[in-house]
């Protein structure tokens, strides 16, 4: 789930888990319907929501055994703490945690209950590269054994690597929903050419029927669509004997796709 | 339920002030006793036994900021949401809470009327008998016992309007400040009060006035001040404390968090 700030990501987390008030609608999790006076379906969901609540006299290993469920066993909770790398500071009292540290134990007691149903308000917050690749595993395995996730994040780099689909909200509303690719490849791909006569090329290229992105100066880039082939370009630009000096295909990616969805979407303020 | 409740007690067990308080108090009371037993002509030794050698008084102040950090603390740690999401109904939460401090203010209570007995057989040994009579008809050891329960009802009065300030500003400064004014004032305006009650009876039914039920039942006569049988006074305090409560677990409920 990605969005502006203030979009409602975290709003609508919120109301998932019972925490929030909202007006109409309804929400169900596995057919169940969750509100704030019924939180029968969410025995079966973790989540860290904004930033990890924090009991200061408390260490981290018992943060995680006041939240884990009986059936839960200590074995099980180490596993979890190996697996985010806590091992060394998880007796140690949470107040003395960095920023990061704090992120993984909120991230650990989202976890702690092998929920079926995990939510992730903005999971990298904080995290160092390596932190971040060892999360990413985590939820890549996770997933594999069938839990589902719901992550918010600014961090588009890294939500590529995770996710299955793509939920795009602005101003508290849904503007795109679908897989990643799609919302990709509806963007327009284009070649760079750097010439050295860019100004005739440009004339050339549109006398042939080419459509052309208006660019500054240095280069000229050219909407690519399936009939675009290099091999034509260069030959007839050869023939008019402007030399090619370099080339690059641009793929815009997420961010610039997302960014041009959020700027062209109907949704008015207020 | 008793999950919540094992949960609370957890939490409690490992604030460092939940010890802190406890040793402080015990501290303090043995000061008294000494202070009782080398100056028995100004101080009655007697009645600061009684009065569990201020004891009491403490068991009031830390059960005041307990119960106001017990609610407000989950939303200055954030910690509100971890314990909302989770499959419990929201009433249970808050209503494992209340247990939590219950048993608290017991274990407090104890603490203190079992530490004072051990003060007197130690310190005051020699000062006067347990069983020798005291004021209205009663021994002296009964007297404690019934004045110590009297006061526990005027402290859950108190806390159960802390544990609903706690709520409602979601911060703990606030409702200590109420709950430690409150049950002062009873001392200070205590005057005041009777001269309006006395003007506009039906005042009288109001929970500063309930107040005084430990003290009526130590002194009976104050009934022609509080215009209340010692009875109505217990009742009331249950009342409020009721309405206390019950105002809580609305609020409590209903709150986006
Ligand atoms: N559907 C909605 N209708 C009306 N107000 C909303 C809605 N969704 C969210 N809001 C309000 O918008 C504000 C910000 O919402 P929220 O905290 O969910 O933003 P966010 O998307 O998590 O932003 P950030 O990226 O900064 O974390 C809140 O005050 C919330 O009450
Ligand atoms: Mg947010």
């Amino acid at each position: 789930m990605v969005g502006p700030n203030g979009a409602g990501k975290s709003t609508i987390m919120k109301a998932i888990l019972g925490l929030f008030n909202y007006p109409s609608g309804k929400i169900t999790i596995d057919g169940q319907p969750v509100s704030q006076t019924s939180h029968q379906a969410l025995e079966k969901v973790g989540a860290l929501i904004e930033y990890p609540g924090i009991y200061p006299f408390l260490s981290g290993l018992q943060h995680l055994e006041l939240f884990s469920n009986d059936g839960v066993s200590k074995q099980q909770v180490m596993e979890i703490v190996d697996k985010m790398k806590m091992g060394s500071y998880i007796k140690r009292k949470a107040k003395t945690y960095s920023l990061g540290m704090k992120q993984k134990l909120g991230i650990a007691l989202a976890l702690v209950n092998h929920p079926e149903f995990v939510i992730l308000d903005e999971p990298m917050n904080g995290l160092d590269p390596q932190a971040n690749k060892d999360l990413r595993t985590i939820i890549m395995d996770l997933a594999k054994q069938g839990t589902t996730f719901l992550i918010s994040s600014h961090i588009l780099s890294e939500l590529e690597k995770l996710i299955d689909d793509l939920v795009v909200i602005d101003k508290g509303q849904i503007v795109y929903r679908g897989d990643m690719a799609t919302l990709e490849s509806d963007s327009t791909r284009s070649m760079v050419l750097q010439t050295s006569d860019n100004d005739k090329a440009k004339d050339i290229l549109t006398q042939n029927g080419y459509q052309l992105i208006d660019s500054d100066e240095g280069h000229i880039s050219i909407v690519e669509d399936e009939k675009t082939k290099m091999a034509d370009i260069i030959k007839l630009l050869s023939t008019n004997d402007i030399e090619i000096e370099d080339v690059k295909h641009v793929h815009s990616d997420l961010e610039t796709s997302l960014l041009n969805l959020l700027q062209n979407d109907k949704v008015k303020e207020g | 339920m008793v999950t919540l409740v094992k949960q609370e007690l957890f939490k409690l067990v490992h604030k460092k002030s939940t010890w802190i308080t406890s040793v402080l108090m015990l501290v303090i009371m043995t000061i008294y006793a000494f202070i009782a037993r080398n100056n028995a002509n100004t101080f009655d030794p007697k009645a600061i036994y009684i009065g569990l050698f201020t004891g009491m008084t403490w068991v009031v102040f830390f059960m005041i900021a307990a119960s106001s950090s017990i609610i407000s603390m989950e939303f200055q740690y954030g910690t509100i949401k971890e314990l909302l999401y989770r499959k419990y109904y929201r009433g249970e939460i808050l209503v494992s809470k209340w247990i939590t401090m219950f048993l608290y203010s017991v274990y407090f209570m104890l603490l203190a009327f079992v530490y004072a007995l051990i003060l007197k057989v130690t310190v005051l040994n020699s000062n006067f008998q347990l069983s020798e009579n005291y004021g209205y008809k009663h021994s002296i050891l009964t007297t404690t016992i019934y004045t110590s329960l009297a006061q526990f009802v005027s402290l859950w009065l108190i806390l159960s309007l802390v544990l609903l300030l706690a709520n409602l500003f979601k911060s703990s400064a606030a409702a200590i400040s109420v709950g430690i004014i409150g049950y002062f004032a009873i001392s200070i305006i205590s005057s005041l009060l009777a001269i309006v009650i006395k003007k506009w009876t039906w005042l009288k039914w109001n929970p500063l006035n309930m107040m005084n039920y430990p003290n009526q039942v130590a002194s009976p006569s104050l009934k022609h001040i509080t215009l209340l049988s010692t009875n109505e006074l217990l009742i009331g305090s249950l009342v409020y404390m009721a309405i206390f409560l019950g105002i809580s677990y609305v609020v409590f409920k209903r709150r986006s968090v």
